[in-house]
Formats: structure tokens, C-alpha cells, sequence
């Protein structure tokens, strides 16, 4: 069974060693050269691009920024999609097939296109702007555009359909005999809800919001067209420290923190799953 | 049932549609307080759909479910104070035996003082009481199915509704908890309603059984009568295994009534007064109603034919036979399984007697043993 198990998993496995570990590792060393303008990477020993990291505020802010902003968008996508996943879980609707292609269906449009969407909603004289001026709900137009409003709502909108499609199958995977005996047994809606529907779902809704963190903090597309070249995250940091600046071992050093970061999130979730596992 | 009695359920004339199929079409009930009524039926004859609108799950189309004289059909789920077990058990996974059995007295707000003494002394009675601090997976089957039992009579429910909840047990577990199940429904006296496809459940638990069809009730009626005297030849067949033959009531007298059959042999039936002579019945012989007796005797005697043995199996308390009449039909007999066996091929007499003769009126004229497939 062991054999087996290593054999099913070795296609994965070579991929994963291939295009992700060799990769990774081969940052190590170019993180700890040092970088010389006009000259490039040198030879020698150096931390500094990890101090700067851990102290600069200039860094810090933008790594604060980025988790704040994984952190939001799967708020945002949680409360959004629950809804939605379960009426899809438990609707019986013929409609049912047609409302999940519904939730996909942004997922099937090209990300660039979908991004100047909302580069077009959003704008300072965009349709959002003129709508919420006609409706008098503000003065003048609101700037939604090159800041975090306007990641939260481009990265929200594009991630929700994960968030969605995880949810109901774990919703699905709900025995409606338990939600009903809960009933019978005393417990309005809203209590057989909270008591039981709610802590069962919990590990969809654990997978759901690692993927979505995970998306988030780590996009590019998304925050480099809506946050423009100065609103940066971790990961446009990183592309320009390696296209725009060449300054490898710079980005290098920041790649591999948010590589460590993404990491250190999957295996504290793994841990945390397994303690709500070990009672569901 | 008696006029005095007040029912502690009633369904009047409950009728639901799913789309355009009848699930369940005008169907009335009572049971008595403390009684035990088994919903018997195919799967698919509605006898759930019923349960679940007694338990407010499904909303009926039409009719009424009266609760100890209480007109409950609009009352929602959670206030109906009924109990409801399920063949899946339902227990919730996130919680131990103790939370499970617990949760419907919390709903309630039964103070942790009060309510402790109270469930740890019903998953005593279910015999679970050490196992309070487990989750329900690390239960078997039958431990689960205990708890959900406990789950649902903790809150001394006015009716306890039991959906099939024997069936996803192994045989001999089966056989264990229907025992356990009597015992506690005869000490706490809880009126139960108690869903199931398997005859001979019904038949060993119940104090009336209802036998349900195509979402129509076919009769309802104490055990013994359902099985004796059932009313229509799908109650007949499908409480247990009969011969079922085609004939015409030929005479009636006060001992009783002859029965030309189409082959050209007649049976003699116990006396009943609603049938007319020249009327087509369908006569029902019970296998084990049959008696086999070796070749040699007064074959003369009522309801006595020759036979051959046409195929002999033993099943462990009876021996199955099928024997060939003169006519050709075939007849199914159980005998007990300490007789002596009779081979294949040999010549015996089959006899029964005339108030074992189950007597349907109608009955399609082609009939014959075994019976055809459809009942109508």
C-alpha cells in the first residue's frame, strides 16, 4: 500500500521538485549577494537585503499591506460567498446548474480584460463614481482606484468563485438528516444553523480561506494594473525588483520571505484542521 | 381509537405532491397514547413522506396532523416537542454521546444541573452510560442508533417518530435492538410510530400495524389480522409469502364457503357473509399454512390434494418445498425443519385447513401459484 501510495504520488512529486523546490533553493544564495548598481550581482556575503526587510518602513509597510489585504479579501469572500454556497448546496432548484456556471463564469474571462473592467467602473468619472454622485450617497468622486479600495474589490471579485465552489462541496457534504434532527429535536433555523450546519462546514470553510489568502497575497495581474506603479504589494514589489531594477538578490530575499510566509500559513491551517478534524 | 380515548396523534386525510406524483394520498391515522404503530410498505409507498409531515419537515398539500387534540399542521418543526429518529442515525459528529443526547433539553433551557442527571440516565437505559465522553465515530452502529434513541426520548417527546431506524443494522444487531426498542417503548409508555419495509419488524413490534401502498392506506389493523385476514391481495403477499389461486365462490353455507378454482379443483374457506356465489375471489394459502403428509392417506378428506415434490431446500427452522398439483400449478409449503424431509419426485398430500383459506374478492382470472407480480 506504502509502494503504491509513492508511485501514485511520484508524478506530482517530480513536478513539484522540478518547478518548485530547485527554483526556490536556487534563491537562497543569490539572496545573501550583493547587488552593485551598474555592476550587478557580485561575489560576497551579505544579510542586508533581509534586514532591510525586517526594518525598512518603506518594506514593512508593503508587507503589512499585503497581509492586511489577504486577510480582507477573504473576509470579504467568506461572507460573500457563504450565502451563495449554501442556497447552491441546498437548493433544488433546475436553475441550480445554471446559478453555479453563474459563479464561475468570471473565472472563464481573461484576467487583463476583467481587471480594465473594473479600471472602468472604478475611475475617478468611472460608472460606480457617477452612479453613487447620481444616487447624491457622496459629493464628489471617491478615489477607488491605486489604492487598497480598489485591490479589495478587483482581487474580492475575482477570488470569490474559489471561495464559492469550496464552500458548497463542503456544505454539500452536509447530511441533511443532521440539520433536520437538530430541528425536531428544538432548534429554530437559525440554531440548528449556528449549533450544527456552521461548525460542520468549518473545514471548507479553513480550505476555502488558505486558497484565498494564498491567491491574494500572492496575485500580480490584479494589483499592478488597479493599484498602478506606486500602490505596490509583495509580489509587485518582487517583479520589479527583478525586471525593473535587476536588482536579483533584493527580490530574491522578498520571494523567498513570502514563499516562507505562504508556508508558515498552510502548515499552522494543517495543524488547525487537524484539531477540528480530530472532533468533526 | 375508542370514542373516550383521545388519540396522542391523528393524521385526517394528509395528501402530498411532489410535481406531478402522489406521494402520499389521503391518508388518516390514530394512534392511541402508549400504542406502537408500525407504517408498513414498499419503498417509495409514501409511509416516510408521511413521518416527515407529522414531524413538520415537509409541509402536506392537504389534511391535518393533531397532536393530543391539537391541530399542529402549521406549527413549525421546532415547536412540536416530537422525537424523531432516522435510519442514518443523524448524530451530530462535532459533539460526544453526552452533547448529542443532551442537545434537545439545552434547546429547551433545561438548566446543566438539571439536565445532567437527566441524560446520564437515559443513556443508562439505552445502555451507553459509560460512553458519554466519546464521539459518535468511535461508536458501532448499533451504539449510534442507541444514542440517537436517547437523543430523541431525552426530551420526553409526546410521539416518538422512528424512520426506518433498524435498517442500516446488521441482521443479529437488527434482531438485539428490536428487542431493546419494545422494552423501552413498553417502560416509558411512549407512543411510537415507526416506519419500516420489513414485515416481519412490524409484525414482532407493533400493536397495530398500517400497511401502506402507492401512497394509499391498504388496511390497518392488529398483527395477527393484518397477517390472517389481510384485505387486499397486496397486504396478503406482502406480509409474508402465499399461494395465491383464481377461482369462483361455487356455495356458501354457515360452515363454510366452496371455491371453485379455474383448474378445475375446489377449497373449502371459513364462513363470511360478504360474498355472493358466482363471485371471482382469488384464494391466498399461507406456505406454512400448508401441511405435507406422505402419500397413502384418504385423499378424499377438504382440502386435501395429491402432489409431487418438485424442489426441496432446508432453511434451517423450516423445509422449503415446491409441490406440483394434478393440475400442473405449483403450491410453496414451509414445513417445520425438524420434520423428516421429503425428496424430489416423491408422491405426498398437501392439506390445509378452511380457516387458514385467506379469501380476496376480485382476483384476476389467470391467476394461478405462484402468484402473478402485480397485486391488482
Amino acid at each position: 500500500m506504502r509502494g503504491r501510495g509513492g508511485l501514485l504520488l511520484a508524478p506530482s512529486l517530480v513536478l513539484l521538485v522540478l518547478a518548485f523546490a530547485i527554483p526556490v533553493g536556487m534563491l537562497v544564495p543569490t539572496s545573501f549577494r550583493p547587488y552593485v548598481p551598474l555592476v550587478g550581482i557580485t561575489s560576497g556575503f551579505t544579510a542586508r537585503y533581509y534586514t532591510k526587510l525586517v526594518t525598512d518602513s518603506y518594506y514593512l509597510e508593503i508587507i503589512g499591506r499585503t497581509l492586511g489585504l489577504g486577510l480582507t479579501v477573504t473576509a470579504l469572500t467568506l461572507v460573500i460567498g457563504y450565502p451563495v454556497a449554501f442556497f447552491l448546496a441546498r437548493t433544488r432548484s433546475r436553475w441550480r446548474g445554471w446559478l453555479t456556471i453563474l459563479v464561475v463564469f468570471p473565472l472563464l474571462l481573461n484576467l487583463v480584460v476583467r481587471t480594465f473592467g473594473w479600471i472602468a467602473l472604478l475611475a475617478q468619472n468611472g460608472l460606480v463614481n457617477q452612479a453613487m454622485i447620481a444616487l447624491g450617497l457622496v459629493h464628489g468622486p471617491v478615489v477607488l482606484l491605486f489604492n487598497f479600495a480598489g485591490l479589495l474589490i478587483g482581487l474580492t471579485h475575482i477570488f470569490l468563485p474559489f471561495m464559492v465552489l469550496v464552500l458548497v462541496g463542503a456544505i454539500q457534504n452536509i447530511p441533511r438528516d443532521v440539520e433536520d434532527a437538530a430541528r425536531v429535536l428544538g432548534a429554530s433555523w437559525a440554531s440548528a444553523f449556528a449549533r450544527v450546519t456552521l461548525p460542520l462546514s468549518l473545514p471548507g470553510v479553513l480550505s476555502g480561506s488558505i486558497l484565498v489568502f494564498v491567491l491574494t497575497i500572492s496575485a500580480l495581474v490584479t494589483p499592478r494594473l488597479l493599484g498602478g506603479p506606486t500602490y505596490q504589494v509583495m509580489s509587485t514589489l518582487i517583479y520589479d525588483e527583478f525586471l525593473q531594477r535587476l536588482n536579483w538578490p533584493a527580490g530574491s530575499a522578498q520571494a523567498l520571505l513570502l514563499t516562507v510566509m505562504v508556508l508558515v500559513l498552510v502548515f499552522l491551517s494543517g495543524l488547525l484542521a487537524r484539531r477540528t478534524g480530530a472532533r468533526a | 381509537m375508542s370514542a373516550g380515548a383521545e388519540p396522542s396523534l391523528a393524521v385526517r386525510r394528509l395528501r402530498k405532491t411532489f410535481g406531478h406524483v402522489v406521494a402520499v394520498d389521503d391518508v388518516s391515522l390514530e394512534a392511541a397514547p402508549g400504542e406502537f404503530l408500525s407504517l408498513l410498505g414498499p419503498s417509495g409507498c409514501g409511509k416516510s413522506t408521511v413521518l416527515r409531515m407529522v414531524a413538520g419537515l415537509l409541509e402536506p398539500d392537504r389534511g391535518e396532523v393533531v397532536l393530543a387534540g391539537e391541530d399542529i399542521t402549521r406549527v413549525a418543526v421546532h415547536r412540536r416537542n416530537l422525537g424523531l429518529v432516522f435510519q442514518s442515525y443523524a448524530l451530530f459528529p462535532h459533539m460526544t454521546v453526552f452533547d448529542n443526547a443532551a442537545f434537545g433539553l439545552r434547546r429547551r433551557r433545561v438548566a446543566e444541573a438539571l439536565l445532567r442527571p437527566r441524560v446520564e440516565r437515559m443513556l443508562d437505559l439505552v445502555r451507553l452510560g459509560p460512553l458519554g465522553a466519546r464521539y459518535p465515530r468511535e461508536l458501532s452502529g448499533g451504539q449510534q442508533q442507541r444514542v440517537a434513541l436517547a437523543r430523541a426520548l431525552v426530551t420526553e417527546p409526546r410521539v416518538l417518530l422512528l424512520d426506518e431506524p433498524l435498517s442500516n443494522l446488521d441482521a443479529l444487531l437488527r434482531d438485539e435492538m428490536r428487542v431493546e426498542l419494545k422494552r423501552l417503548q413498553q417502560r416509558l409508555g411512549t407512543t411510537m410510530i415507526f416506519v419500516t419495509h420489513d414485515q416481519a419488524e412490524a409484525l414482532i413490534l407493533s400493536d397495530r400495524v398500517l400497511v401502506m401502498e402507492a401512497g394509499r392506506v391498504e388496511q390497518v389493523g392488529r398483527p395477527e389480522d393484518v397477517y390472517r385476514r389481510p384485505a387486499t391481495a397486496f397486504v396478503a403477499r406482502f406480509l409474508g409469502r402465499a399461494n395465491f389461486l383464481a377461482g369462483v365462490v361455487a356455495q356458501r353455507g354457515a360452515d363454510g364457503i366452496v371455491v371453485a378454482l379455474d383448474g378445475g379443483l375446489s377449497v373449502v374457506a371459513g364462513a363470511r357473509d360478504d360474498l355472493a356465489a358466482g363471485q371471482r375471489v382469488q384464494v391466498a394459502i399461507r406456505q406454512e399454512s400448508i401441511r405435507l403428509v406422505p402419500a397413502g392417506g384418504d385423499a378424499a378428506r377438504v382440502n386435501r390434494f395429491p402432489v409431487t415434490v418438485a424442489f426441496h431446500a432446508f432453511a434451517g427452522p423450516a423445509h422449503h418445498y415446491v409441490v406440483q398439483l394434478v393440475d400442473g400449478r405449483e403450491l410453496e409449503v414451509a414445513s417445520p425443519g425438524a420434520d423428516t424431509p421429503l425428496q424430489r419426485g416423491t408422491a405426498a398430500l398437501v392439506e390445509w385447513a378452511p380457516e387458514d383459506v385467506i379469501l380476496l374478492p376480485g382476483g384476476s382470472p389467470a391467476g394461478g401459484a405462484p402468484a402473478p407480480e402485480d397485486p391488482r
